[in-house]
This record gives structure tokens, sequence and C-alpha cells, in this order.
């Protein structure tokens, strides 16, 4: 059975079966959309449940489609992809149990939604230059679409800055595929992972439209600028994917591309791109502890988050040993999916603050935690992950980041700056919100029903669990970046 | 003997004279439905006509004319955009005044369009930039109203000086080669200055049918003054026939006389230029004109790598098919919506089908994947980058930044709340045909792209 192609494909047919159903109601609607993402959800875990290989891709499915440029539908998934394939799955079924309470033209919003999924599923498994493209820019449609039809007050400014920012960055890249392409004949992407189509120049020159792609995507600093104001504007659902999902469209181009594509060019860049990991996971610390809105700050945390994965990615670079560059990759690749569990489940909850109160800012909150304790807890839970506490789903991933820092480049250890500065802005939030006085307009607030529990509660056990056994998933992700020797 | 086959092999040329002689003919009668009918009859008969023979390579009438990989296709691509051309016409001026000397009009341009694409000689270039000219001259004018007459003045005199340019041009490389035939244009080598003189001509001559800056000054305000519907067609046909009229003459030019450069200076500028006027137009009839403008930047692109790169040909072929049903889409949309970028307000809550097809057109202009135009741009920019244009692709590249921009000054209305009172009604229904079926290539044909030609 395709099931990758069933998996990618599945969202975005039910979304049109959904246009072509005659009763288009919020009901039928959701009832689609959770249906859907449900099956693929399932889908994805027997994909895991098959298994990948060491040193290759593994359930390839392969059919020609312009034979005369060597161009074909190929998919397929190895351990950098499919932890992300899985996050990815699970990410837009509880987006999508969280979103039933959409009313304003739901049904365009699940297509969106769906489509949205076909794209991040595609991109992660497409082994063919062309299609990885195409599925790139369809999500940019389809986030672009989300922001400006159900953001708040300032989406469309917000959404055309996104679009305009992330096609400019992303334009870069078709040249690189332009130039993998003329090397090498084709745009089978097993090929060029072998990293001897290009050499010398080219390479250079692939290698550097590669990153501002990425660096755009990922967000990495000074590039980073449109990440807050498509955060704030986006709807909660949005959000969610933009950072649970899409940003690590920018993270896996930056291993499967240019690391793997153009591996020597990257290994003379390294310094360079580790210095811009250290200096976006600084810059993301600091001024997430600037904001007063706490979805801007959380935005900002990722771009520290997504630092780190640039770290990891550019110390396998540097490093001599083979035993710290795969430290470096799998802990670059654990961060990935840490991120989008935790910051996924810090969107949520804020969503769900901001359904109550309909404010953001932290300095109108207080007190709240005896009032909602279950919205509390869970915040405070997911907010120490996010600063890495021993025990939580980010910590094992920068341990090994680091680990890896202070055996290639120790000088890259400044960013260890960055943890504590997060810390302080996290107790800072939790201290503002959820204790101290509380704020007498909030005696009403009314803690998270059912359907907010079953879209949180999966992914604290998942936070606590990659914290505390992550050898599930780094047995998973070291299978195949022990073969990344190159 | 030799004749006979000649003939043979020009039955499609042929058929679509014979219509549009017919046309005509019905045309005294006043029958415009009749008009209609054999037109397209004849445009199908000719489209149908041409698929036993894309797969032949050859001349007649002693290489004076192609019957080739180009031309074939420029048939394909040509003859159905015309028949998608004379619905929208029928759509927009039926029942008005002489409305079947308009469609016999279209089909002879085309006619004209057709001559271009497979020129295999100075004088049928010559033919047919004429043949093209002055029937869109009289298309212009239908209106007889006083822009309308501003704008074909405007085009007539444009059209004039620039077929004389390019007249006295040819005459160089005829001295040089003592043949009319571009087949020889290869004995041009090391005769820099007879190369120069005929490419300025040719440049000249086809640039202003392109509309390629600095020649373009027509082209907004004779889609301003026309109908809409002959707008959308001149924007498409006689253009995508001035790219494969390049193809043919310059694949025989030796590369070495520097013409690639001049031509992508030429194109980098088309393309930027074009964009940036484009961003300041309220007339959504203008604002699309400049877009055609710098549509003609990435179509310029494969012909600078004409010699160079195998993606050269099979670029513009694909581009030109991907533009006319984008171009077409995007202007039958302005059919139904209206001229004015305010007309647009809304449209994409009151129809939302229209407004989405409107999108995908827009988004495909643009060269968002998996759309046609994305397939199109991707052939064109490798063949730039093969060509040994690195930087002519980043600047193609960089516009296409530029036509978001553009292009998403149509899309950010279209979903605003509705101006009260601001509703329209469904719309003519071969309009909306029409947009159907461009529609249907714009977003399928991007996926079978095998099927047509590739390097």
């Amino acid at each position: 059975m395709p099931l990758l192609t069933i998996a990618t494909f599945l969202p975005i047919l039910a979304g049109l079966a959904l246009m072509a159903l005659p009763d288009r109601s919020t009901r039928t609607a959701h009832a689609v959309s959770i249906a859907a993402t449900g099956a693929v959800f399932l889908i994805t875990l027997v994909i895991w449940a098959r298994g990948i290989v060491a040193g290759d891709f593994a359930q390839v499915e392969e059919i020609a489609w312009i034979p005369a440029i060597g161009a074909a539908y190929r998919l397929g998934v190895d351990g950098l992809s499919l932890p992300l394939v899985l996050l990815t799955s699970l990410l837009f079924l509880l987006s999508a149990l969280y979103s039933a309470r959409v009313g304003e033209r739901a049904a365009s919003y699940v297509v969106l939604m769906l489509m949205l999924e076909t794209a991040s599923l595609g991109t992660f498994m497409a082994l063919d230059g062309l299609l990885f493209y195409v599925f790139f820019e369809v999500s940019l449609v389809g986030m672009y679409f989300m922001i400006a039809g159900w953001g708040y007050e300032e989406r469309q400014r917000a959404a055309l800055m996104f679009f305009l920012y992330t096609l400019l960055g992303s334009l870069p890249l078709l040249l690189a595929i332009i130039g993998l392409y003329l090397g090498s004949g084709t745009f089978d992407m097993r090929v060029w992972v072998e990293g001897t189509t290009l050499g010398g120049l080219p390479a250079t020159l692939a290698l550097i439209a590669m990153l501002v792609t990425f660096a755009v995507k990922i967000p990495a600093f000074p590039v980073h600028t449109w990440l807050p104001a498509a955060h704030v504007q986006a709807p909660t659902a949005g959000s969610v994917i933009l950072a649970g999902v899409m940003l690590k469209f920018g993270t896996y181009g930056l291993v499967r591309f240019a690391y793997q594509m153009t591996p020597e060019a990257f290994a003379q860049a390294g310094q360079v791109i580790l210095a811009f990991g250290v200096v976006s996971a600084l810059y993301g610390a600091f001024a997430a502890l600037a904001q007063s809105d706490l979805k801007k700050m959380i935005a900002y945390t990722s771009v520290n988050h997504m630092g780190y994965v640039v770290m990891g990615v550019a110390i396998a670079a540097l490093a001599a040993e083979p035993r710290i560059r795969t430290i470096a990759l799998d802990g670059a690749a654990l961060q990935m999916v840490s991120h989008g569990l935790v910051t996924g489940a810090l969107f949520f909850l804020v969503g769900m603050l901001q359904d109550r109160a309909h404010t953001r800012r932290i300095g109108d909150f207080g007190g709240l935690l005896g009032r909602v304790p279950w919205l509390g807890w869970a915040f405070i839970l997911s907010a120490f992950a996010s600063l890495g506490l021993p025990g939580l789903a980010h910590f094992p991933a920068e341990f090994q980041i680091f680990l890896a820092t202070l055996n290639g480049m120790p000088w890259g250890l400044i960013a260890i700056l960055a943890i504590v500065v997060t810390a302080a802005l996290y107790l800072r939030a939790i201290a503002g919100v959820f204790l101290g006085e509380m704020n007498d307009k909030w005696a009403e607030m009314s803690d998270l029903d059912q359907r907010e529990k079953t879209v949180i509660v999966p992914l604290l056990i998942l936070t606590v669990l990659v914290g505390v056994a992550p050898s599930w998933l780094i047995d998973m992700i070291h299978t195949t970046m022990t073969g990344l020797d190159n | 003997m030799e004749m006979g086959r000649d003939l043979a092999l020009l039955a499609p040329e042929l058929t679509l004279a014979a219509a549009a002689m017919l046309m005509i003919v019905a045309e005294m009668f006043r029958a415009a439905r009749l008009v209609l009918a054999i037109g397209l009859a004849g445009l199908a008969a000719a489209t149908i006509l041409t698929l036993p023979m894309l797969s032949v390579d050859a001349t007649v009438f002693g290489g004076t004319y192609r019957i080739d990989l180009i031309s074939g296709w420029a048939k394909l691509i040509l003859l159905p955009g015309t028949a998608l051309s004379l619905l929208l016409v029928r759509a927009e001026i039926a029942g008005r005044p002489r409305e079947g000397s308009v469609q016999s009009l279209v089909v002879l341009v085309t006619l004209g369009a057709l001559m271009l694409s497979g020129a295999g000689d100075m004088m049928v270039v010559v033919i047919g930039v004429v043949l093209t000219g002055l029937g869109s001259f009289a298309l212009v004018a239908w209106p007889r109203d006083d822009a309308a007459t501003e704008a074909a003045m405007k085009y007539l005199v444009f059209g004039a000086v620039t077929g004389s340019v390019m007249i006295y041009g040819l005459t160089f490389w005829f001295g040089g080669t003592g043949s009319t035939l571009f087949s020889g244009l290869g004995q041009l080598q090391g005769q820099t200055l007879v190369t120069i003189a005929g490419l300025i001509a040719i440049i000249v001559g086809l640039g202003y049918k392109g509309s390629l800056v600095p020649f373009h000054f027509w082209a907004p305000d004779a889609y301003q003054g026309a109908p809409v519907s002959i707008a959308a067609y001149l924007s498409v046909i006689t253009k995508a026939a001035a790219f494969f009229a390049f193809a043919q003459v310059l694949r025989d030019l030796p590369r070495d006389g520097g013409w690639p450069l001049a031509l992508a200076v030429i194109a980098a500028a088309t393309m930027t230029y074009g964009y940036l006027a484009a961003l300041v137009q309220t007339n959504l009839v203008r604002l699309i004109a400049y877009s055609s403008v710098a549509q003609s930047g990435y179509f310029l692109m494969g012909v600078v790598a004409l010699g160079a790169s195998g993606f050269a040909v099979p670029g513009i072929l694909v581009f030109a098919a991907a533009y006319v049903a984008m171009n077409l889409g995007a202007f039958a949309v302005v059919l139904l919506a209206g001229r004015d970028l305010d007309d647009l307000e809304g449209f994409g809550r009151t129809h939302p089908w229209l407004g989405a097809a409107m999108v995908v057109f827009l988004l495909s202009l643009t060269g968002i994947p998996p759309l046609f135009g994305f397939v199109g741009k991707f052939y064109l920019l490798s063949a730039a980058v093969e060509a040994g244009f690195l930087w002519l692709a980043i600047i193609g590249i960089l516009n296409s930044v530029l036509a978001l921009g553009v292009y998403l000054r149509l899309v950010v209305p279209m979903y605003r709340e509705l101006r009260p009172g601001g509703t329209q009604g469904r719309g003519n229904p071969l309009t909306l045909a029409v947009v159907l079926v461009v529609l249907v290539a714009t977003l399928f044909m991007g996926l079978t792209a095998g099927l047509l030609p590739g390097p």
C-alpha cells in the first residue's frame, strides 16, 4: 500500500470532498476535518511501525512525472523526516480538535487547514527537488490565506509581510534546485544527498541560496522579523502550525539540502553558520524578555530554540570526530520535535487564555492559578519544558547540542547564556499571569473544558515522555544520523 | 508533386484562411452567429489537422516557411487560444454593430500570427507583422469612441515606424548573406556590423509586437481603449507569436555577435519596468497590460538562451501555453467583474468560485508551483542559467516578488468585506465557460507537463 501517498493526499481530497458537499455547515466541516486528520495520524503511525532503514530512504514510492527532465513523483522517509511527519500529523489532528469552535466560514477554514497538512507532509516526504519546491510553496499560499482570513486586527498587513518575506526567501532555493539539476541531470534528491553533485564555486553559490531560503524560514537572525508579526496576527491553530510544523521546513531543509547536498561548502562556512545560530539563540531570548504580549514572547523563544538547531547542524559540519557529529545531529533533529510539542502546547494555551480574556498582555492578568488550575499547571509545565528543565522535552536535545559544542567549538557555549534569560522570562510570565494578586476582572474565568483538555494533554504527556525516556525517538533519528558522515 | 506536398503540409493554415474568407462573406449578410460558427469550426479543423504534423520537421516553398516543433506547437497554442477569444468577444459585444467583422478580423490576425510562428524567411516575417498589425489596429479602433480612436492611432503610428525600421534593417542581412532565408544567417559569422544592423531591425519590429521595453508604450493604451476581450486576445496571441518569430529568426544567428547579452539587458529591463509600472495602476486593464509587458521579459529569457540551452525552445513553448491560459483567464474575470480595481472589492465573497479562479490565474502568473505558469518559468529560468546568464535568472526570480506585490493588489480587495449594494449578476455563460477551460488548463497542465515539449 502506498501509505505515504495516501497520508499526503488524504487531507486535500477530504477538503475537496467537503467543497463538493451540499451541506457545508460548520458542524460537517469540523467533522470532516477531525475525521481526515485523525485518519492521517493513524496512517502515519503505521508508517512509523513499518520502520526505516539505516543509510537510505525507506518506503519509497515513485512514479514518472516529467521524464524529459528527470523529474518524478518520489516520496520516502528516513530518521530525519519520519519524526517530523509524526509531529505534523499529531499537531494537525490537535489543531482540528481545537478549531472545532471556529464558526466564521468554517468550510473554507477547514479546506485551508487540510491543504496545509498535505503541503507539510509532502514537504517532509518529497524525494524529488521539484516536488519538494511545489509543496514548500503551496504551504506558503495556504498560510497566507489562513492569516489574512482568520487572524486578528492587523491581519492583512501581517499576512502580506509573511507572504512577501517568505516568497522572497524561498526563490533563491529555486536557483539552487536549478543548479543541482543542471549539475546532475535529475531531480532525484537521493542522488543530490550524496553530496557530489556540485563542487567549488557552484556549490558555494548554491549553499548561499539555500541558506538564505532556510534562514528566512527557520527564522534566524536577522531575517526573523516576519515571525512575530505573523504569529501575533495568526489564529491560534495557525500559530501552532506555523511554529510547530512550518518552521521545521527551514531546519529540515538546512540538514537535508544545505548540509547533505553541499557538504564541503557547508563545512567551509561552518563558523559563519555557527555564529548565526549563536546570535539567533541569544537574540531570540533577549527579544522575548522584552515582550509584554504572551504570544509575541513565545514567538521570540522560537527564534531562540531554532538557533540551537542551527548551532547543532553547524557543529556537525565542523566536527572532526564522527561521534561528535552524530551527537550534534541527533540533538538538532530531536530539538525540532521537542520544539513542535512544547511550543505547540504553549500557543494552544495562550489561545485558550485569549479566548477567555480577549487579551494577551501579561500585565492584565494575575493570580489565575487558583481560578484555572488546569490551564495554569499546563502552562507552567510547558514553560519549564521550554526553558530546558531536565526531565522535559527540550533537555535531551539541548544537552546533546551543547555537549557537541563543547567538544567541537567551545566558544559557541556563550549561547548557554540564553537559557538563563529564557528561564527568567518564563518565570516572570508565570509570576505575572498565574501567581500573585488575582485581578477581579477574571473571577468568572472557567477552566479548560473537555475538548481543550483533549487537545493539551497528549502534548504534555509527550513532553514528559521525550524528556524522561527519549530513546524511542532518538533511536529512530540516530539510525539515519550515524550514516551522515560526509 | 513538390507543390502538392507543400500544400498538404500547409493544410492548417489554408483551412484557417478559407474560414476567414467565409467569415467575411457571412458578415456581408450580417449573420453574426454564422460568422462565429465558421470561425470556431475553422479553428477546430485547423487544430486537428495540426496534430499529425507535430513530429514533422520540414520547410515549404523553398525554405521560406517552416513546419517544425515551434510552428506545430504554436498552432496548438494559438488556435485554441483564438477560439476562446472568439467566445469572449461574443460574450462582450453580442448584438452590437459589426460584431462579425470583429470576429473575422480576429481570425485573420491569428493567420498572421501563424505566419510569424513559422517564418523561415525575412519576407514572411514582414508579411506576418503587417497582417497581424493591420487587423489589430482595426480591432482596437472598433468601439469608435475617443479613447479607442486615440489608442488605435498610437498603435498604428508605432506599428508603421517600427515596421519601416525593421524592413530597412533586414536589408542589411539580405546584403550580407545574399538571401532572405534565415537558414543562411550562419554566413554572417564575422560580419559584426551587418549582424547588429539586422538584429536591431528584428528587435524593433518584433519587440514592438511583443511589447518589450522600450517599445511597449502602445500596449496599455491599446488594451484600455479596446474592448476587454480584444485586449485579452491581443495580449496573448500576437505577443506569443512575436516570441515564436524571435525563436525562428535567432536560432540560426551565430551567438558570438553579442546579441544574447543585448537581449538579456532588454529582458531584465522589461520585467522590472513592467511590474514597477503595474504596481501603481488603478485601472485593472492597464494593470494587467503592464503585467503582460513584464511577462514578455520572461519570454525573452528563453530567446536569450537560444542555441545555448536545450530548455530554450521548450521553455518558450510551455510558457506561451501557460501564458495564453492564465492571461486569458485573468482578462475573462475582468470582463465579468469590471474594469476598475474598485470593482473587485468583495468580488471573492460574492463569487467564491470565480474569485478562487482569479487567485489561481494570478498565482500562476506569479509562478507559484504546481500551477502551469511555474513550469513555464522554471524552464525559462533553467534555460537562462544553462546559457550562462545566472544574473538574468536572479533578476527574473527577484521580479517574481514584485509580481506577487502586483497581483496581491487584486487578491486582497477581493476578500474584503463587501460594499453595500455591490453584488453583481451571475455573468455571461460563455465567459464562465472560457474561465472554466483555462482554469482546468492552469491547474492541471503543470502536473501533466510531461506531455509538452521538453529538452
